[in-house]
């Protein structure tokens, strides 16, 4: 019995750990997995038929609610003083590969450039839907997903010490000036683009790792000013693009489950 | 899906490992400098080169830089038609001694001129990069009270002033595109 615990252990961890190693090889399993599935649907089509397969090959897919926390920003508090921050997690498993997901959060950060130093302080949501590629075995319940978000924020900014950039310093370089200045009711909008993995490593307690593309859709400049960090959003750049990740630890709230008769040709190592 | 993923991944590593390095460009329009055209008293449209001209801010000991490839004393002289000079950026009024012909032998012919500029500043956001930039207004000129004047022309020597007219083209200093002071000598 512990063997099977260490051996679903390790193999969360690997599977964590091949969104970074050999993902080629990671995905075109997927993608085999996933051509099997398609057979599947054909074969199950007389709901009587469930009685005359083998109580082994009959698969019970959980539904529920997911609701998790992200170890990287609420840890980050301890280490770096310039920040403080909280983001909840959440998802709901709507179909076989669906799920529903957003994200709540508050971030307290102060941004320390060569020139500039500001500090952004606000919430945000992002709602949107996370789809599982992974074809799991028997009752094991790990994602690698592929989703989308929008990310809408309201924050506030305060711009506390700026350098004047002067090319011709015959008067020596001033030093930097303490303003002060803080820009309330700003608002951003976004887009992400959310890759992740979550795998179970007990009964019902997810790790994950999620990586997000962003792009701005919408950005409420402060005049005067710019949007240097939006929380939710991560710093930006010129043009309107972001990036973000998260590590989650998240708990799985079961709800009800759904019987899924599995075809035979899928027969894989003998667990139990 | 895998060639989306792939591509998603490679966009990902790319993304952040060609993230923009915070420099300022030096194109980018920051601080401006004053900027002085010379002209022919005689002939007012006609651009004028000084004569080793060498502008000294108060209190500093070198004069400002023009050609910085120059000898030790060849680079603070210049015999333009059109010079530049930084403002402070953290005070109301720069004074600069405006040294003719400063390195003749002969002392009898060296003129120098003091013109303390008044101006307001004030510091607009460039960017991340660069931060902030000073942009300056100078003083118009009221003889009613509140008194005020864009500048204060001095003659130290007593020795009469070489720069025999001088008009303020533009009062907004934000660019160095624009020649915001006209001298006539």
């Amino acid at each position: 019995m512990k063997m099977t615990y260490i051996l679903k252990y390790t193999f969360s961890f690997c599977l964590l750990f091949s969104m970074f190693l050999g993902h080629a090889q990671e995905t075109s399993t997927t993608t085999i997995a996933k051509e099997t599935t398609k057979q599947k649907p054909k074969t199950p089509t007389a709901k009587p038929e469930i009685q005359e397969v083998k109580p082994d090959s009959i698969k019970t897919d959980r539904y529920g609610l997911r609701v998790g926390v992200d170890l990287y920003k609420l840890t980050r508090g301890f280490y770096d003083k310039d920040y403080k921050g909280v983001e909840f997690t959440g998802d709901f498993r709507l179909t076989k590969k669906y799920y529903l997901a957003a994200e709540l959060g508050f971030e307290d950060k102060t941004t320390d450039d060569d020139r500039l130093n500001s500090t952004a302080t606000g919430t945000y949501i992002k709602g949107g839907f996370d789809y599982n590629l992974y074809q799991n075995w028997l009752d094991m319940e790990n994602l690698i997903t592929i989703g989308m978000r929008g990310g809408f924020s309201t924050f506030s900014q305060q711009l506390n010490t700026y350098k004047i950039y002067n090319p011709n310093p015959y008067w020596g370089e001033q030093p930097p000036v303490v303003d002060g200045q803080k820009f309330n009711g700003l608002t951003a909008g976004w887009i992400e683009v959310v890759m992740g993995v979550k795998a179970k490593v007990f009964n019902n307690v997810f790790v994950g790792f999620g990586v997000q593309l962003k792009m701005l859709v919408a950005n409420a400049k402060p005049s005067g000013f710019d949007n240097l960090y939006i929380p939710g959003f991560n710093r930006t750049y010129d043009g309107s693009f972001g990036i973000g990740f998260n590590y989650t630890v998240s708990y799985f709230i079961p709800i009800y489950k759904k019987k899924v008769i599995i075809p035979e040709i899928v027969k894989p190592t003998p667990k139990k | 899906m895998k060639k989306i993923i792939a591509l998603l991944l490679v966009f990902t590593f790319g993304l952040s490992s060609c993230e923009k390095d915070d420099i300022c460009d030096a194109n980018t329009p920051t601080t401006p400098r004053l900027v002085i055209a010379f002209y022919e008293i005689t002939a007012p449209t006609t651009p004028k080169n000084v004569t080793n001209l060498k502008v000294v801010g108060e209190g500093e000991t070198n004069g400002i830089v023009f050609n910085p490839t120059g000898t030790a004393t060849g680079k603070y002289i210049t015999n333009s038609n059109k010079i530049s000079i930084p403002l402070k950026t953290n005070a109301n009024s720069t004074t600069y001694s405006f040294i003719f012909d400063a390195t003749n032998l002969n002392p009898a012919a060296i003129n120098t001129d003091v013109i303390k500029f008044n101006y307001t500043h004030q510091d607009v956001y460039v960017s991340r990069a660069c931060g902030f930039k000073t942009i300056f207004t100078l003083n118009p000129t009221s003889t009613i009270a509140p008194i005020s004047s864009p500048f204060e022309q001095t003659d130290p020597a007593g020795d009469g002033l070489w720069m025999q007219r001088v008009i303020i083209q533009k009062y907004n200093i934000d660019n160095e595109n624009d020649i915001h002071i006209k001298v006539y000598f």
